[in-house]
């Protein structure tokens, strides 16, 4: 990803962003994509073959369980037949308890070496997963990237052959500014109107003038009070 | 969410009391150029890709600006960039621009949003760095 990014870098400073310059070239692109594709296959055939041992494995540790169960079943008949005196009887079972003790150890045996291969396996789809994740990343910069660039170009080339929309910031900056001075006059002038319907611009004008309807209420009942005074 | 869809839905639809002018920019890649309502001064351009749904409007040109005070104005874009809503500055060529990412996934809404968000930026980002100007 790194040497992605100072790939990007470098080709920026030395100005390579006109349209049809990409900055990892074409080959460059194709060859992330085919290792992307490669870690992928590789990825899948590990998984693949991680559920298979797995599988195997689990299959193991029933028969070990299996084996298991039967000699610990076997030890009780031998026990049964030394008490009613079979003697023979009794040795005939336990060359079969032998037997499924040896078959137990043998299969615990292979599973370990399993259990290794799976360790082994699971590492590797780890490391093949986070690789991935790794190109897919660094092939998303490098697109963004040029989409980014041809995107700007085209949007340049349109601009330019519509001469009227061909816009400095300071032009921007002064259409904006008159667009909110526009804005700010209708809401002066609707701020008038509602004064007008509303007669408050009246009453301002009236009170400015030193006649105020409200003063002169509080004025006529302090009069009146004052004319009958209390007893 | 592709452009055809986009353009239709912008076409019908306002967000927020705003209105949306699509005009498709010719060309090998689908970009479409909106014109918000009472952000007119400044189109964003609009792109779809695999991974990603990306907008920008464009501030200014490298040659219009004070090469003095070129540091300062970096600075003060990084600064800004971070608590700026749904957008970031960046620059592309000799192009400043204010930019917003979206995932494809996105909705009518959250574009139109980020639409309205990213044209008032960029008249806000315009006027504050109007003093940077050659």
């Amino acid at each position: 990803m790194r040497s992605i990014l100072n790939k990007l870098l470098t080709a920026m400073r030395g100005g390579v962003n006109e349209l049809g310059e990409a900055v990892v070239d074409g080959q460059g692109n194709r060859i992330l994509e085919q290792e992307l594709r490669d870690s992928e296959q590789e990825l899948k055939q590990a998984k693949q073959e991680l559920a298979a041992l797995m599988a195997e494995s689990a299959s193991l540790a029933r028969q070990i369980r299996s084996e298991q169960d039967n000699a610990s079943k076997r030890e009780q008949d031998a026990r049964k037949s030394i008490a009613a005196g079979q003697e023979d009887l009794a040795r005939e079972v336990a060359e079969r308890i032998v037997g499924h003790e040896r078959r137990a150890v043998e299969l615990t045996q292979t599973r370990e070496l399993l259990q290794q291969r799976i360790a082994g396996l699971k590492e590797r789809v780890q490391r093949a997963e986070k690789q991935l994740a790794d190109y897919r990343r660094e092939l998303q910069v490098v697109k963004t990237n040029e989409r980014v660039l041809r995107t700007t170009a085209q949007i340049d080339t349109n601009i330019n052959s519509q001469k009227s929309s061909l816009n400095t910031a300071k032009e921007t900056l002064e259409r904006i500014r008159e667009r909110q001075a526009r804005e700010e006059d209708r809401q002066t002038a609707s701020a008038t109107l509602e004064k007008e319907l509303t007669g408050a611009d009246l009453d301002e004008k009236l009170k400015a003038a030193g006649i105020d309807g409200e003063q002169d209420a509080i004025d006529n009942v302090l009069a009146r009070l004052k004319d009958s005074p209390a007893q | 969410m592709d452009i055809q869809t986009l353009t239709l839905a912008l076409g019908d639809s306002t967000h927020a009391g705003r209105r949306f002018d699509v005009m498709p920019i010719t060309g090998d890649e689908p970009v479409l150029q909106v014109t918000v309502s009472g952000a007119e001064e400044t189109p964003v351009y609009l792109t779809v890709t695999d991974t990603q749904i990306l907008c920008l409007a464009y501030l200014f040109d490298e040659q219009e600006l004070n090469p003095e005070r070129l540091n300062e104005l970096h600075e003060n874009m990084l600064r800004l960039s971070v608590p700026m809503p749904l957008s970031s500055l960046g620059k592309t060529g000799d192009h400043y621009v204010v930019y917003g990412a979206l995932s494809p996934t996105s909705g009518a809404a959250e574009i139109m949003q980020e639409l309205v968000t990213l044209a008032e930026n960029a008249i806000d980002l315009l006027q504050t760095f109007e003093d940077y100007l050659a």
